[in-house]
């Protein structure tokens, strides 16, 4: 069985560029500059020879379908470079060394930034494909021109060869301008990485690259990162969107949160990004507002399910299918009176336990330990280190519930504290 | 008894809120400035006060001028890119000269860290303390800084600290000088070609315009995150930070010139500079200088090996933060120890040759600054990354005269190191 395989190359960009370029005559046409290729899935693919030659003062163009052979040299079946075109670059083309060599890319599968040293390149019969990334640190020696060095002084004390880092180029996602952040839109590499790592290297990135990563998120991941980012760096970043973008993020976070953040915002935005909000996400917002962050008040959410005490349970887990997709606390439902008066408490547990055609007033749980409006955040804590419960109801003097407080938004508040 | 700490408390809370309103406005070019003025500083400026008396002190101001037009620079580098200068360097010229200029970077910045705990040494030696206690307890303080990781509220204690520079101006006017004497030699430029006294204007620029200086001044202010819009504030900071370290080095070569010299005390170090000031000027002048020098020292040492390891790991891409734990940015911590122990051990040696060890970290210095000035300028110019904040003509016109200057004086004391 005699199959044809295929001639697999692997090659790194550092061994490419500078490389002479030899005509059908045998004669120099130049060095290797640069190379460009398109960025298609699943690997980008080698599309031109970017060089500079003693004849023309701008580089130029040849394409890789002119490439006959690589060997020390590349010699091309063209003759003369008066046939070549000055660099244009196509729709979806990029400069591999301009936009990668030496540049910052988030590796989504780490969820690290990384320094590009190298790339690494496959050479089949179809063309040359980008399918690596070098970050390691043999790649920088490579680089620097001291792998040989390097290797021998690793060999000789250690009796061991540094293995090459290589990151596959679909865990790759490079950051060097907005252009190559969009590029990749279809298929996103950054919401691979959970929203609590991509808060972590945002907080990494400078200032212009931040705005760039999170502007190229979706709404929803984009909502999910602002969430977990350090304060300061979420008014930068909402300050740097239109209200109009910004409103459809915030809209998307959890209630409490995005009460604080826009607390956070300096008047004006505040006020354009309320404008263009939904109107009842806007009006819990503002209702929100108005109490002190650090009180039981500020650290509340108003988006619960609560019910009358005569609602049978199939009802209520009817409008719990419903509805429970947009609200922040689903771990409890709250039975009230017709004056929101608070009257008791079911946990989900519960819920889904109980018979369907039970009432409400007949599961509910009356011991309901809830705390006033203006309580401090440690009188909070208290509580909740008390009753062991995972939200505790907010309620004014007359009982009257006006929202409840979920256990990780005290723990936002009360955490910077601890260890210190 | 209990009222009294009742009041005291008092005091503290109003007073510490005050101090953070203060703080809020101290930005990046005064802190740079203030750590500029570290112990290989005030010992040049000693030496020069009392081996050449007022004759140096007008290079103050034309060193002023060029330190104000390169950390402008880097600072509009800073607020427009975003980026660290080893980051922009990195990406502009590639991995090769990055990594020459980080090993070179690296030895200098160690050279200057064993300075900084040679002057922990010497000022602690003047209040009795052996230097095989406190260096190893600067250090041990240093690395403690970094484990416990509140660096951002130890380097307001030290800001805080510098006040006592204000020391050396009060002690200036303590010993009644001859002022108009002062004045008219602070404007009359004269040098003699003397190898010692030519040698002694290098020192002073060098020690004013350090290399690691534009890293450490680039990186804190694109940490501040100020965008473009706000730059004029930045620029402000950096003019306001650049004059008052020369203000503070010319009161103490005056201070020096007008006790020491006009006294004819030869002295070596700055230590010498603190003793023989007790009985010219009276034991509380000498301590305060000591206190000076050791606030100055500590200071610098516990940034420059931070600073250091975040300029080489940017450079290369590794982790390098003090959120991480060692195993996470060993490349980052490694450095970081590396410059700690070394820069403590040497010291601590017997017989260690301080005198020239500082000598050679002044030319390392000197070979490291036209590169990264040159650097500058090719970054500051290119419009990819400056966009419409390149220099115009005449700050380029200005700008590569003083670095032409500064480049053939650098070059010109590494020569004559080795002739």
């Amino acid at each position: 069985m005699a199959i044809n395989r295929e001639p697999q190359v692997f090659l790194f960009l550092s061994k490419i560029l500078g490389r002479n370029i030899v005509g059908a005559t045998g004669e120099t046409l130049g060095r290797i500059y640069d190379l460009t290729a398109e960025f298609v899935e699943p690997y980008p693919i080698v599309t031109g020879i970017i060089f500079r030659s003693a004849q023309k003062r701008n580089p130029v163009v040849l394409p890789w379908k002119d490439v006959v052979d690589m060997d020390q040299s590349i010699s091309v079946s063209v003759t003369s470079i008066q046939d070549l075109s000055a660099l244009h670059l196509r729709e979806g083309e990029v400069l591999l060394k301009d936009a990668l060599l030496d540049k910052q890319v988030v590796d989504t599968d780490g969820a690290k930034i990384r320094r590009v040293n190298d790339l690494h390149f496959l050479k089949t019969r179809h063309g040359l494909h980008l399918v690596h990334v070098d970050v390691g640190f043999r790649g920088l020696m490579r680089r620097v021109g001291l792998i040989r060095v390097f290797d021998a002084i690793f060999q000789g004390l250690f009796d061991y060869k540094l293995p090459d880092h290589l990151i596959p180029w679909k865990f790759t996602q490079p950051l060097s301008s907005p252009d190559l952040l969009q590029l990749n839109i279809a298929q996103n590499r950054l919401s691979q990485i959970h929203p609590a790592d991509l808060a972590d290297i945002l907080e990494e990135l400078d200032i212009k690259q931040r705005a760039a990563v999170f502007q190229a998120l979706d709404v929803e991941t984009a909502a999910e990162t602002l969430e977990e980012t350090d304060p300061k760096i979420q008014v930068s970043l909402i300050n740097d969107l239109n209200s109009e973008k910004a409103s459809d993020i915030i809209e998307e976070m959890s209630l409490s949160e995005a009460v604080d953040l826009i607390g956070d915002l300096p008047k004006a935005k505040a006020e354009g990004i309320l404008k263009e909000m939904e109107k009842d996400i806007a009006d819990d917002v503002k209702e929100l507002m108005v109490h002190p962050e650090r009180e039981a008040g500020g650290m509340m959410t108003t988006s619960y399910l609560s019910f009358r005490p005569s609602t049978t349970v199939r009802e209520a887990m009817d409008k719990f299918r419903q509805e429970a997709a947009d609200v922040d606390l689903v771990y409890y439902v709250y039975v009230t009176d017709e004056e929101e008066r608070l009257l008791g408490v079911i946990s989900l547990r519960d819920l889904i336990l109980a018979d369907a055609d039970q009432i409400l007033e007949d599961i509910m749980d009356e011991r309901v330990a809830s705390v006033k409006l203006d309580d401090k955040h440690d009188t909070v804590a208290e509580q909740f280190a008390k009753y062991a419960v995972t939200a505790i109801p907010v309620v004014d003097e007359t009982e009257k519930m006006h929202g409840t407080i979920i256990f990780k938004n005290l723990l936002e508040i009360v955490a910077p504290h601890l260890g210190k | 008894m209990e009222k009294i700490k009742i009041f005291w408390k008092k005091i503290i809370q109003t007073g510490l809120w005050k101090l953070g309103l203060f703080f809020a406005f101290i930005g990046p070019g005064i802190i740079t400035s203030n750590v500029d003025n570290d112990a290989g500083g005030i010992t040049t400026y000693s030496l020069a006060g009392a081996n050449y008396g007022l004759s140096l002190l007008w290079i103050l101001i034309p060193v002023t001028a060029a330190l104000i037009i390169i950390q402008e620079m880097c600072a509009r580098m800073g607020v427009v890119s975003g980026k660290g200068l080893s980051d922009l360097i990195r990406e502009r010229f590639g991995a090769k000269i990055t990594f020459y200029l980080m090993i070179i970077l690296l030895l200098a910045n160690l050279g200057n860290t064993l300075c900084e705990f040679a002057g922990i040494a010497a000022s602690m030696e003047i209040f009795g303390v052996s230097k095989y206690i406190s260096v190893p307890a600067g250090a041990v303080f240093v690395w403690w800084l970094v484990v416990k990781g509140n660096y951002k509220s130890v380097e307001k204690v030290f800001l805080l600290a510098c006040v006592f520079y204000l020391s050396y101006i009060v002690s200036g006017f303590l010993v009644h000088p001859d002022w108009s004497a002062i004045s008219k030699a602070a404007i009359t430029p004269h040098l003699n070609f003397d190898a010692g006294m030519l040698t002694m204007a290098i020192g002073i620029i060098g020690t004013t315009i350090a290399p690691w200086m534009q890293f450490y001044l680039q990186s804190s202010i694109v940490d501040k995150g100020l965008k473009a819009d706000s730059y004029k504030y930045s620029r402000m900071d950096v003019i306001f930070g650049s004059i008052t370290v020369n203000v503070v080095a010319f009161f103490i070569v005056m201070l020096c010139a007008v006790t020491l010299f006009q006294n004819g005390l030869k002295i070596e170090t700055a230590k010498d500079a603190a003793l023989a000031l007790a009985p010219l000027a009276g034991s509380y002048a000498s301590m305060l200088f000591a206190f000076g020098l050791l606030n100055a020292s500590l200071f610098a040492a516990s940034i420059l090996p931070l600073s250091t390891a975040y300029t080489i790991c940017e450079a290369f891409g590794w982790e390098s933060s003090l959120n991480t734990k060692f195993v996470e940015a060993p490349q980052f911590y490694g450095l970081y120890s590396l410059m700690i122990f070394l820069g403590a051990g040497i010291i601590l040696l017997p017989g260690v040759p301080l005198i020239s060890i500082m000598f050679y970290s002044q030319v390392i210095n000197g070979i490291l600054l036209p590169f990264v000035l040159i650097f500058m300028l090719l970054l500051i110019n290119d419009k990819r990354i400056m966009g419409n904040f390149v220099n115009g003509r005449l700050m380029n016109i200005i700008s590569w005269a003083t670095v032409i200057i500064l480049v053939a004086l650098s070059l010109a004391m590494v020569v004559s190191a080795f002739f």
